[in-house]
């Protein structure tokens, strides 16, 4: 890819996108507040994990659900890095003595969590990659549970369905805003690459796209794998943030909110990865706002929960019955923006 | 001779309900190409409804009536808010809001009752045990042996001799042709989420009565096992998708009876692995379906 | 019975069919011929409910039936027979029979004695009713999808390219067929590749090119045309 021209093409999307999470990260570290400094970390891990879905999703148009899964590996894979092996024999008291005496700065063993997402996805995902439909969507639901029950089972490893902790915490302001920032880029970067192109274009149709010598199945891979490495590296992220963790975080729940995000805002465009991710993470803070109140307030005899769930679900409904390619169905923000200024212009002068 | 017997009860209670799960399951996927993510909360619903009358003092049959009337219900609603909506968007629209309905329905049950599990009403008959050619199995083994049994006949009788069944095969095969003979579209749907809703609520009776409680997430492994037993059967084929039902039972039950324990708690990996490989083998799943056509 | 004005059928923004005009006159039997592409399968296909009309209007008997979909038109007494011979190739013939007649329920009687008759216009759809209908041949398949329209008992009868693929004999078999349903009194539109055929059971015609009607008159004065191939083709040939 010819980046000078990418960059001119491009420069004002990745401007505006960098500039909204750096705006938001600086702001909560100049306020200080806690609550919104943790917010502001979610939100930008969050970003990373919609950026990995996006980049297989959004130019493949395969619905995958084994997302979330990869994430649950990255995650557990960082750990056996990170936590000190003094708490080692508490934290997993089954671990293989072999990676008992692992240790790895935090940041490397997230890069490392990530990258063996990413070889295990390269490894399960290869012949699946020619599916498409139904078949596609239950294989990629099937390995997300055969996931799960590995992670839920393999106590040596995990911890079995137990809380895994002692992790340190890691994760802050400054390092999950620059994932952010970089899945931003690369999500933006691959889509845009020749790979990316042709993606896109055999969505619309295949045949033609294979006519011209392209590889699909490979492509998706490749989409499939980059997608999986995000989405470790997010789960890592996430672990050094959270501290501690059950395999329960990884599975139906933890996709829908990534999915819903995504949805929202737009498959098709990182803007929309980004800006779905923003509105939803914003409307979920308010809304446990709400639910913690009415929980204190002790108007209900229940505990309310399930109120932010319900909410994205129907916002999900609406926004594929009103407006099925999200916020940012086609153009990327930077796109929309130079439009609107030369229409402007074009009215102005007339 | 005895633990035959044995085997055969448990394959065919277990396959028994599988087979009504599955069935419920294909019959949409079947003449919609719809995937139904929420079909696990039409049996969740059913054990819900079943909770909330507990106190009510009807007969068990009136709420088991009503229960099933309740996954009806449901069913026909998945049409409404989740299906027809989007039904002429893309295929991933459509597998994206019946999850996020059953996401809905979930955490709907979380909000309005509780996340912990409920007890649901059963009758005694459910807790005896009974002799049975030598054996001692528990009576809801046979009665779920028998209501199997019943409904898929009844299903058989319904899809191959009255006319909405014609015209549900018919449109499993080529919708836009069975609408050009007057069939109309929308009837034939909500009459494939009825049904469904009809056997996943009998299904939910039979498999809560084995739980005895209801919580938000008891939808799942239904859901994962007509996954499982349809991919088995073919997904678009219905004596398949009940066939599947049974082997999936089989192969449950044998695995229960031969793996030592600690393998036998990755036995989900072990038969999802399976289905992926089944499925890269055969997307269309171990038997052949009808022609395929689309859903327009 | 059936009036086309000035209709339009666009695929996304390629126009198939660019306004056409004519009608069918109760009991008779028009064709339309033309190329391949000129827009004739998309025009039945719109008039059938089965694609949206883009512009333009559709009556039938008179009403007005734009927008309407395929079973409603079939409720309204027209069925189609597209050109892809949907039989239900797992449901037997006598299945696929009693599908057509899906829109008459409650005239058991009448659904009978239809049954009777197109058994005895179709004799080898009889012999082979509890057969599945995927085992027929290619004639067969096809007889089985016009006897399964007339089931519905229909005002109008659409046939798309019903000889479309079958061998000589039996294309001659069923040029016969269709001329036994216009005396029994069915109006019927029908669309062939095979002009000589068409023009001889037809009353009118209408030649499609590129989306237009580029000729119309009785069927024996355009059979009689010399420049029958020049008009489908558009060229000066």
């Amino acid at each position: 890819m010819n980046m000078s021209y990418f960059l001119r093409r491009h420069w004002l999307t990745l401007a505006f996108l960098t500039g909204c999470v750096v705006l938001l990260a600086g702001g909560a570290s100049l306020i200080g507040d806690r609550l919104m400094e943790r917010v502001t970390i979610n939100l930008c891990i969050n970003i990373v994990l919609v950026m990995g879905l996006q980049v297989f999703m959004g130019n493949s148009g395969i619905l995958s659900f084994a997302h979330i899964g990869f994430m649950g590996v990255g995650a557990y894979s960082a750990a056996l890095f990170t936590i000190p092996s003094q708490m080692k024999n508490m934290a997993l008291p089954e671990l293989y003595p072999v990676l008992a005496g692992l240790s790895l700065d935090p940041l490397l063993a997230i890069l490392v969590g990530g990258l063996i997402a990413a070889v295990i996805a390269a490894l399960v995902s290869y012949p699946l990659m020619r599916l498409s439909d139904a078949a596609a969507v239950i294989t990629s639901f099937a390995l997300l549970v055969v996931l799960h029950t590995v992670m839920l089972h393999w106590s040596e490893v995990t911890n079995g369905p137990r809380t895994l902790f002692g992790l340190p915490k890691y994760t802050g302001l400054l390092l999950a805003a620059s994932a952010a920032v970089l899945a931003i880029w690369v999500g933006m970067i691959f889509k845009e690459s020749r790979i990316g192109l042709l993606l896109r274009a055999s969505r619309s149709d295949e045949i033609a796209a294979a006519a011209i010598g392209s590889n699909i199945p490979q492509m998706r891979w490749m989409a499939f794998i980059l997608g999986a490495f995000l989405a470790g590296i997010g789960g890592g992220l996430w672990g050094h943030f959270i501290t501690s963790f059950a395999p329960k975080a990884f599975f139906l729940k933890e996709t829908f909110v990534i999915l819903g995000m995504l949805i929202i805002g737009g498959p098709r465009t990182v803007s929309g990865a980004v800006m779905g991710t923003l509105i939803v993470t914003g409307t979920f803070e308010g809304l446990r706002t709400v639910e913690n109140g009415l929980n204190r307030a002790e108007l209900f005899s229940g505990q309310v929960i399930g109120l932010t769930e319900i909410v994205l679900a129907l916002a999900m409904i609406a926004v594929l019955i009103l407006r099925p390619g999200g916020l940012f169905p086609a153009r990327e923000i930077g796109t929309l923006i130079t439009l609107r200024a030369k229409g402007k212009r074009m009215n102005s002068s007339v | 001779m005895t633990t035959v017997i044995q085997f055969l009860i448990d394959v065919l209670s277990l396959g028994g309900a599988y087979a009504l799960m599955a069935l419920g399951l294909v019959i949409v996927y079947g003449i919609l190409r719809l995937v139904n993510f929420a079909y696990g909360e039409l049996i969740m619903i059913a054990g819900y409804v079943l909770y909330l009358m507990s106190g009510s003092g009807l007969p068990w049959l009136v709420m088991a009536f009503m229960g099933v009337l309740a996954a009806i219900a449901t069913g026909i609603a998945t049409d409404y808010i989740a299906f027809r909506p989007v039904r002429a968007k893309s295929v991933t629209a459509v597998l994206i809001t019946s999850f996020a309905f059953s996401t809905l329905l979930q955490n709907a049950a979380l909000l309005l009752v509780s996340p912990r599990p409920r007890p649901i009403p059963l009758p005694d008959l459910f807790s005896t045990t009974v002799e049975f050619l030598g054996v001692v199995t528990p009576a809801r083994n046979l009665i779920t042996i028998l209501a199997a049994f019943i409904l898929l006949s009844l299903f058989l009788f319904v899809m191959r001799y009255t006319i909405i069944g014609l015209a549900m095969r018919a449109a499993a095969t080529n919708f836009r042709m069975a609408r050009m003979l007057g069939v109309p579209a929308n009837l034939v749907i909500s009459s494939a989420f009825a049904i469904s809703g009809l056997l996943a609520g009998v299904a939910s009776l039979l498999w809560l009565g084995r739980i005895g409680s209801v919580v938000p997430g008891v939808g799942l492994e239904p859901l994962l096992i007509a996954f499982i037993a349809t991919v088995l059967g073919g997904m678009r084929s219905l004596e398949g998708a009940v066939l599947g039902g049974f082997l999936l039972a089989f192969i449950d039950t044998g695995l229960n009876y031969l793996l030592p324990q600690d393998l036998l708690k990755f036995r989900d990996a072990f038969t999802f692995s399976f289905v992926i490989l089944v499925l890269l083998w055969r997307p269309q799943g171990l038997i052949k379906g009808p022609a395929s056509g689309d859903r327009t | 019975m059936l009036e086309v004005i000035d209709l339009e059928v666009r695929y996304g923004s390629i126009a198939a069919v660019k306004g056409i005009r004519f009608s069918v006159a109760p009991g008779a039997l028009a064709t339309l011929l033309g190329a391949n592409g000129a827009g004739k399968s998309s025009t039945l296909l719109a008039i059938a409910g089965a694609l949206p009309v883009a512009k333009g209007k559709i009556l039938f008997d008179g009403v007005d039936v734009t927008g309407k979909k395929p079973e409603q038109m079939v409720q309204a007494g027209l069925a189609m027979v597209p050109e892809t011979r949907d039989v239900f190739p797992d449901l037997t013939v006598d299945e696929n029979l009693r599908l057509g007649a899906y829109t008459r329920l409650r005239d058991k009687s009448g659904v009978a004695s239809d049954r009777e008759r197109l058994f005895a216009l179709f004799p080898r759809l009889q012999e082979r009713k509890e057969q599945a209908a995927g085992t027929l041949s290619g004639g067969e398949q096809q007889m089985l999808v016009i006897a399964r329209a007339m089931m519905a008992r229909p005002k109008v009868l659409l046939l798309d390219e019903p000889s479309l693929g079958l061998a000589p004999v039996v294309v001659d078999q069923l040029f016969a067929m269709i001329a036994e349903l216009k005396a029994l009194g069915t109006t019927i539109l029908l669309v062939e590749q095979n002009a000589t055929k068409a023009l001889q059971v037809a009353d009118s015609a209408f030649v499609l090119r590129q989306g237009k009607i580029a000729t119309e008159g009785r069927a024996s004065d355009i059979a009689a045309r010399q420049d029958l191939n020049a008009l489908y083709l558009g060229g000066g040939m």
